[in-house]
């Protein structure tokens, strides 16, 4: 065994996973994080800091090549496994473990030698246009494209900018189509729907992991990775069915220690301000609606309602009523969360931007099926 | 190199330099794995370890269009910023070259990360490597001239520029104890020096990793082994400049320097995981607005008893 096997042998003990999402696959997401955190595997910030490629739910077509662009881009040693479906904790670790397996094996899961890897994108990108800027400067113009892979990012999601230095000029939100699974966050509000018995807890206990979910991710994006794994924690604990004995305390320090936080309170607010006349423009339901204001109202806003629905998730009452984590679980109300971004992306920085679409956190889950109908359409 | 410093301190100061870095990568991965519910001393204290082995076998990534020499550059002036800037730090009571301006010329390498970020973040010809440097750009406006102040005000204390002068003026009383302004303020642009934690926007997050999004392999290990030497560095200068240097009951001075730094290090990279990170949007009036003026105070509060 070689000193190069041996030292990739150590490194494997850790592999570094760069999760990434497709519309339908919170399902596999969720237990796929809740392994990585178990195991202290990190999330990197981007696919090239990782080895290990993970694709949660079924990606369509454009968001299947928008993947392989990111695994071309990945150095070798690398692996990739697709996880979907609703996996239990134990299949999802076994997908993770096989996926590894393979790469250490040195021979197949892609361990390609050599030096100086070179992607297969064209040489020379296009050059940079120019244009005048918000504050009358003539600056390059590029154009990025936000998504629909990169970390702590609503699955499928793809936000194309025009960019001046770090200010977006004008942005087009879509969602790229997956597979069409039944919304996993509202999952129990569907089934209620279709006649099934459900109780009004299992549906809170749903409504506080979403919220911990979107809290997790936009707390990452604001650059707080110990706070976003508190919350990623209590989501995970709150999905494995823990009372609420345990879960509200917890939930408690949490939300003193994040909501009581004036650097993130300094750094959200007057960001992607939502007034009434945009709640009511782009038919805004749900916490965004609730509580309408800048990025650090939302915030304030999922903390709450995620402390109520967490004192109430050993309610066995059944459960009546249809209002999800986003709003009205049958009316997707995510497509107005969507509708809305161009307006508050618009003139905002990159950062700004990338803080604004987390504390929306449309899910994509309720959106696949709409997508996926109008890329048949678009296709045909 | 002056005739009083024997040749040791030469090998030594990369050595502390990497111990010090490697302490720093460790403590931070035994806070992360507490975050994430896992008290594990052994494993997260190795993980800097792993990283490293990951690291030296990983393939390095080309973009299309890179300016290579550019980012060899940069990616490679990072750890030789901080040991450039080591230089002059005394570990007890000596440092490599006791250099009369020694204060003028940490400074001086530090500033050398300035252009490592930018050069890498435009080197790899990639949006948002490039919008990662002009992040620090930024930031380096916000911090460096409260963080000149600082360092001025301790060597106007000492009425020297001389590391070890400064050091050896603290007789009794720690300038972190009567210029307690200037050492906060110190901290402060360590961290950003460092673009570290709450200051580390330029390798954000929301950038998918800023400056560093392109990194692999052992452009990836240089780079990140430069960022903790800095972090490592600007510990160590503190304790000269403003916690007496080797000063210290029972223990000796080369004993008391390296102790001093560890704790100052430590709670540079605990403070680093406490706060959500910094946006120089924001944090650049508060800079002009009030970190400069509180240290141009500070100055001029410690220049008057001076004087006196």
């Amino acid at each position: 065994m070689g000193v190069t096997e041996r030292l990739a042998g150590f490194a494997a003990g850790r592999p570094r996973a760069f999760v990434v999402a497709a519309p339908g696959g919170t399902a596999a997401r969720v237990a796929v994080e809740a392994v990585l955190r178990r195991r202290a595997w990190r999330q990197p910030d981007g696919p090239v800091a990782a080895d290990l490629l993970v694709v949660c739910g079924a990606p369509g077509t454009d968001l299947a090549e928008a993947i392989d662009v990111v695994w071309d881009d990945m150095p070798a040693p690398r692996a990739r496994t697709m996880i979907s479906g609703t996996p239990t904790p134990d299949e999802a670790a076994a997908a993770l473990d096989e996926a590894t397996d393979g790469r250490h094996g040195g021979h197949g899961g892609g361990h390609e030698g050599g030096h100086g890897h070179e992607t297969s994108a064209p040489a020379e990108p296009d050059m940079a246009d120019r244009a005048a800027d918000r504050d009358g400067l003539t600056l390059d113009v590029l154009h990025v494209r936000l998504g629909p892979v990169l970390a702590d990012w609503p699955a499928g999601l793809r936000v194309a900018t025009s960019i001046q230095g770090d200010v977006i000029q004008s942005a087009e939100a879509a969602v790229l189509g997956g597979a069409s699974a039944r919304p996993f966050w509202d999952a129990p509000w569907l089934a209620a729907a279709a006649g099934e018995p459900v109780t009004r807890g299992a549906a809170e206990r749903s409504r506080a992991a979403a919220h911990l979910d979107s809290l997790g991710r936009l707390l990452s994006v604001a650059g707080w990775a110990d706070a976003a794994r508190r919350a990623e924690r209590l989501r995970d604990e709150a999905l494995a069915g823990r009372a609420a004995g345990a879960l509200v305390p917890a939930f408690s320090a949490f939300a003193r220690r994040v909501g009581r936080s004036r650097s993130l309170r300094w750094m959200t607010s007057g960001l992607g301000v939502i007034d009434e006349r945009a709640v009511r423009r782009y038919d805004l339901a749900g916490p965004a609606a609730r509580h309408p204001g800048d990025v650090a109202a939302r915030l304030t806003g999922w903390l709450t309602e995620a402390e109520h629905a967490l004192a109430r998730v050993d309610d066995a009452d059944p459960l009546a009523g249809g209002e999800g984590p986003r709003g009205p679980a049958r009316e997707a109300p995510s497509a107005g969360l969507l509708a809305v971004l161009p307006e508050l992306l618009e003139g905002s920085e990159l950062a700004a931007a990338r803080l604004i679409v987390a504390s929306l956190d449309p899910d994509a889950d309720q959106l696949s099926r709409s997508a996926a109908a109008g890329e048949e359409a678009a296709d045909g | 190199m002056g005739d009083g410093t024997p040749f040791w301190t030469v090998i030594a100061l990369p050595v502390a330099l990497a111990a010090f870095a490697y302490g720093a990568a460790a403590f931070d991965a035994v806070l992360r794995a507490a975050a994430a519910g896992r008290h594990e001393l052994a494993q997260a204290a190795a993980e800097p370890l792993r990283e490293t082995a990951r690291l030296l076998v990983q393939q390095r990534r080309t973009t299309p269009a890179p300016d290579r020499l550019l980012v060899r550059v940069g990616v490679i002036s990072l750890p030789v910023a901080a040991l450039l800037a080591g230089v002059v730090v005394p570990l007890g009571d000596r440092a490599v070259v006791d250099m009369p301006v020694g204060v003028v010329w940490f400074n001086a390498m530090e500033v050398i990360a300035w252009g490592s970020l930018w050069l890498t973040g435009w080197g790899v010809n990639s949006a948002y490597a490039l919008v990662g440097g002009y992040r620090f750009v930024a930031q380096g406006l916000a911090y460096e001239l409260p963080h000149m102040f600082a360092l001025i005000t301790a060597a106007v204390g000492a009425g020297s520029l001389d590391l070890s002068k400064v050091a050896a003026a603290q007789h009794g009383l720690w300038f972190a104890v009567w210029m307690p302004v200037a050492f906060a303020i110190y901290l402060i642009s360590a961290l950003a020096m460092a673009f570290w934690g709450p200051l580390g926007h330029p390798l954000g997050r929301d950038l998918a990793g800023g400056v560093a999004v392109e990194l692999s392999g052992p452009d990836r290990l240089i780079f990140f082994a430069g960022r903790y030497g800095l972090v490592a560095v600007a510990a160590a200068a503190a304790v000269p400049l403003f916690l007496g240097g080797g000063a210290g009951p029972v223990l000796p001075a080369w004993a008391w320097s390296p102790v001093k730094t560890c704790v100052v290090l430590a709670a540079l990279v605990w403070a680093g995981r406490r706060l959500p990170v910094l946006r120089m949007d924001r944090f650049m009036e508060f800079a002009w607005v009030a970190l400069i003026p509180a240290a141009l105070l500070q100055a001029l509060v410690v220049a008057i008893v001076v004087v006196n």
